[in-house]
């Protein structure tokens, strides 16, 4: 059961890191980036990439990063830009359209350049896990969990010191009074979809030394949007904390149900609670 | 579309045509190819009714298509007549549109491509789990297979399909979930029972989803048992709507034979091109061309006539 407990926590931490990218477009700008878990696995081929090349998965999560805030800010540019300043449920759904398309190319795209193989990066120190208390704790998953920390930690910082943090808030509160008190929205907005998608990069490579192959995406993607609103929007503690439930929540259910139905729990609970409580389990109302 | 003699006339005509297929050409390849075109037709026009008239996108559609080919299999095989098994399979989907369905249309409906979403994966799964080895037809079925019964049945499928949405949309329910698509807070305020008439068109959607479904179940020997319930059936729908047109009943049939045609001149290449090319246009559609293709051939038509109301002034 213990060991049970550590595996479910370490999996939601990745949960937690996947919907913190989900997030924040849809927090700020009412965008669901379905593509998102797409991108993911296009960011877990990059790193594999790297990783023939010689660079180790948790060095290259930087280059990732800038790579892929790069396609964050070209795809927003070209696809994305096209409806700021629709009402709120327009913008889902458009949102929703564009990237359900762009989901499909992506995930197509991938299968012609690498094929629909499973990949797997496997460094020196995939396999190690060490003991405590009779439990065994893997070192990547390990790391995975300090890595969210540390991401957490720093985007608590970027968005309450910063100026730039402060006015994504703002944004995300009320886009009309702070385009009137001189916050540049679109800017704001196309900086938000970036720095979400370069968010991939850790998940990225956290799949990445799993298992991936072109068309897990979704699922991935599906993993976030249910911790992202099981948290209800605005509270990126909320959304590690969500994602730490569903991750312990799988773990109980693989513990009871077998592995095969891990992932409908998952789904089940959160069609349950968009039913129940469209607000969220852990959300404030608005902000 | 509007009903008048040369439309009917040219519907009429189509039809007769599709019937005399098989007897005039005698290749199993466009057969197996027109079955598919009848397949894709009557998903993507019963999707048409939910997405396209009454404005709630599902991308949970595969798992009444799904449910609908597993029951009707299951009739099937059972000794009892395709046709009958064939209403059982559309009742059984829309039952579970009752039953999972419905629960979906509560949430806000800007949630409600997710909510399906995960419903159809849900389905999904289950089915893999609890039914994990593919379903082959026994000796006597197979003895007595024949590829032109299909047909006849899968085009009579697509016929009645077309024809029912065409009814519903021109009728009372048309408007009113037409009018739930345009303002569904102004339909409400109006006296329109947005609920209900959601529900409705869902259950009618899946209905029609269900006999495609079955369609699928009386046509191929041997498949895994949750193959049709793959997102794909899902994303089929969705795909060829929007690019043929959304909310037109001509629509998912220019959008279906146009991806039906990519898929075969790809056939041989690795991947999936033809998703790949039609995710793309999506892309466009969706931001540039909201009428889709068939609002081009509208355009073209009207420059037309201007041009020819231009020519015969200076005539």
């Amino acid at each position: 059961m213990g060991q049970t407990l550590i595996y479910g926590i370490l999996n939601g931490a990745l949960y937690g890191i996947i919907a913190l990218g989900i997030a924040l477009v849809f927090g700020v700008m009412r965008y669901l980036n379905i593509a998102h878990g797409s991108l993911i696995i296009l960011g877990a081929y990059g790193s594999l990439i790297l990783f023939r090349l010689g660079i180790d998965p948790f060095a290259s999560i930087p280059v990732l990063m800038i790579i892929l805030f790069l396609i964050g800010t070209i795809l927003f540019k070209s696809f994305f830009s096209h409806f700021i300043g629709f009402s709120e449920g327009n913008k889902i759904k458009n949102s929703l359209l564009i990237a359900f398309g762009l989901m499909l190319v992506i995930d197509n795209l991938a299968t012609l350049i690498w094929t629909g193989d499973e990949r797997c990066i496997t460094p020196s120190y995939s396999g190690i896990s060490f003991e405590v208390f009779n439990v065994r704790i893997p070192v990547i998953g390990l790391a995975g969990g300090l890595l969210a920390l540390i991401l957490i930690f720093i985007l608590h910082l970027f968005f309450t010191l910063t100026y730039f943090g402060k006015s994504v808030r703002a944004v995300s509160q009320d886009h009309e009074a702070a385009s009137l008190m001189g916050v540049d929205i679109n800017l704001t907005y196309l900086i938000s979809f970036a720095i979400s998608v370069s968010l991939a990069s850790i998940p990225s490579v956290l799949i990445g030394l799993q298992a991936f192959s072109p068309t897990v995406g979704i699922r991935w993607f599906n993993k976030g949007v249910i911790v992202v609103m099981l948290a209800g929007l605005g509270n990126i503690y909320g959304v590690f904390t969500a994602g730490l439930f569903l991750g312990i929540l799988e773990a109980i259910s693989v513990y009871f149900f077998g592995a095969p139905y891990r992932e409908v729990t998952g789904l089940a609970v959160f069609v349950l609670v968009l039913i129940l409580f469209p607000q969220g389990l852990f959300g404030r109302k608005g902000g | 579309m509007r009903i008048n003699f040369k439309n009917i006339l040219l519907i009429i005509s189509l039809i007769v045509f599709l019937v005399f297929l098989p007897v005039m050409i005698k290749s199993e390849y466009l057969i197996n190819l027109s079955l598919m075109f009848f397949l894709y037709v009557t998903l993507a026009e019963s999707w048409n009714l939910l997405g396209g008239f009454t404005g709630q996108i599902s991308l949970g559609h595969s798992a009444f298509f799904g449910m609908g080919a597993l029951i009707t299999r299951f009739i099937w095989l059972g000794k009892i007549p395709i046709l009958l098994a064939l209403v059982g399979g559309g009742i059984s989907s829309a039952l579970l549109a009752g039953m999972v369905g419905v629960p979906c249309l509560r949430m806000r409906s800007a949630y409600f491509p997710i909510g399906t979403l995960a419903l159809a994966l849900i389905a999904e799964i289950t089915v893999g789990n609890i039914l994990p080895v593919p379903g082959s037809l026994s000796r006597e079925y197979i003895l007595e297979y024949d590829i032109y019964s299909r047909y006849y049945l899968a085009l009579s499928v697509a016929v009645f399909t077309v024809l029912v949405i065409y009814l519903v949309v021109y009728s009372r329910t048309g408007m009113a979930i037409i009018a739930i698509r345009e303002d569904e807070g102004a339909a409400a305020a109006l006296g329109v029972k947005t609920f209900g008439y959601k529900v409705l068109s869902l259950m009618i959607s899946s209905f029609l989803a269900g006999m495609g479904g079955g369609i699928f179940a009386y046509q191929y020997v041997s498949y895994y048992y949750n193959s049709p319930f793959e997102l794909s059936w899902a994303f089929l729908p969705t795909l060829t709507t929007f690019i043929g047109g959304l909310g037109t009943i001509v629509g998912p049939i220019v959008g279906s034979m146009c991806f039906l045609a990519l898929s075969e001149i790809f056939a041989i290449s690795l991947g999936e091109v033809h998703v790949l090319i039609f995710g793309f246009t999506f892309i466009l559609i969706v931001l540039f061309l909201p009428g889709g293709l068939i609002s081009i051939a509208k355009q073209s038509r009207k420059r037309i006539n201007i041009r020819g109301k231009k020519l015969f002034k200076h005539v």
